[in-house]
């Protein structure tokens, strides 16, 4: 029933404490919020911390939302700079444990079937691998404008840095993405319906 | 300025990175957010026990005052100063301290009296 309520209704009774509304929005919008978290961190209990820290926030914070941007815009923002702390808290760690966070999921390489083709899932791993290898500045480009799908303008927001250095770095990091993706682009491109 | 979308909208390689975007968290990630949620709005233990003692202090501190009073009213005119007063220490010379109760103890004190 309420998957059809509007964000203005489902905001509107969560800041009057119907905790059902708030999951309805939890919900809507844990996709957005995971391409993010997940996207920068990589799976695991980081990214998940981050991603329940950022919807904790927006609850605190309903009454000061006031729709100047959207809903999915103004959570990405919170996941993100929620993301960029975490990587800072990483690299300053000394010790490095081990965790289910730092082991890359993606490190099977993808087995081509005898026709050549790679398997969906494989594919979209090999893609996710090839993102977190991206510095932290174009991994957070490529997010917000690949993974959220975010304008141009709403990452730079986002980011706080100039709309051409957005696009620069965007070019830069696809650059980088298609050196390492170059042999799986046609057959991406053959398995995108596949993987939609 | 030239916005991009355009050219990656026909771009095999940006669909593919779209399509590769994470979707969902580990199952049951709306219960663990409200699971927080429900865990913030509980009181803290060291939150009750604040505010406990935040409501014991005024009561203890009038006591207080109100012993230290009393003590000051009954020894102020044969105590050498307000703090002895105060806190009714007895007077303590030399001779008390050798005294026989101080010494040995009240048993002591009572074999004299005998």
């Amino acid at each position: 029933m309420l998957e059809r309520t509007t964000d203005a209704d489902l905001l509107a009774r969560a800041r009057a404490g119907d905790d059902r509304a708030f999951a309805a929005l939890v919900e809507r919008y844990e996709s957005a919020v995971a391409a993010t978290a997940v996207g920068m961190l990589g799976p695991g209990d980081d990214a998940d911390d981050v991603g329940q820290e950022a919807f904790i926030r927006f609850h605190h914070s309903l009454d000061h939302f006031r729709g100047e941007s959207s809903l999915k815009t103004y959570l990405v923002h919170i996941a993100m700079n929620l993301s960029l702390n975490a990587l800072r808290r990483r690299r300053r760690s000394v010790l490095r444990f081990v965790s289910r966070d730092e082991t890359p999921i993606e490190s099977a390489e993808p087995s081509a079937g005898p026709d050549g083709h790679v398997d969906a899932e494989e594919l979209r791993v090999l893609v996710r691998r090839a993102v977190s290898q991206l510095n932290e500045k174009h991994r957070a480009v490529v997010v917000l404008r690949m993974f959220d799908d975010c304008s141009t303008r709403d990452a730079a927001r986002i980011l706080g840095i100039p709309e051409g250095t957005v696009l620069s770095r965007l070019s830069r990091a696809m650059k980088e993405m298609e050196a390492l993706l170059a042999p799986y682009v046609d057959s991406g491109a053959a398995v995108r319906e596949t993987i939609r | 300025m030239i916005d991009h979308d355009e050219s990656l909208a026909n771009d095999p390689l940006a669909a593919l990175v779209r399509a590769s975007a994470p979707e969902r968290f580990e199952s049951g990630f709306s219960d663990r957010v409200a699971a927080r949620l429900r865990a913030d709005r509980e009181p803290a233990l060291s939150a009750v026990l604040q505010r406990q003692f935040f409501q014991i202090v005024p009561i203890v501190a009038a006591a207080s005052l109100m012993l230290a009073a009393y003590n000051w009213w009954g020894a102020r005119e044969t105590s050498s100063s307000p703090i002895e007063a105060v806190l009714n220490l007895p007077q303590v010379t030399l001779a008390s301290a050798y005294s026989s109760s101080v010494l040995y103890g009240a048993a002591a004190a009572d074999m004299e009296t005998q």
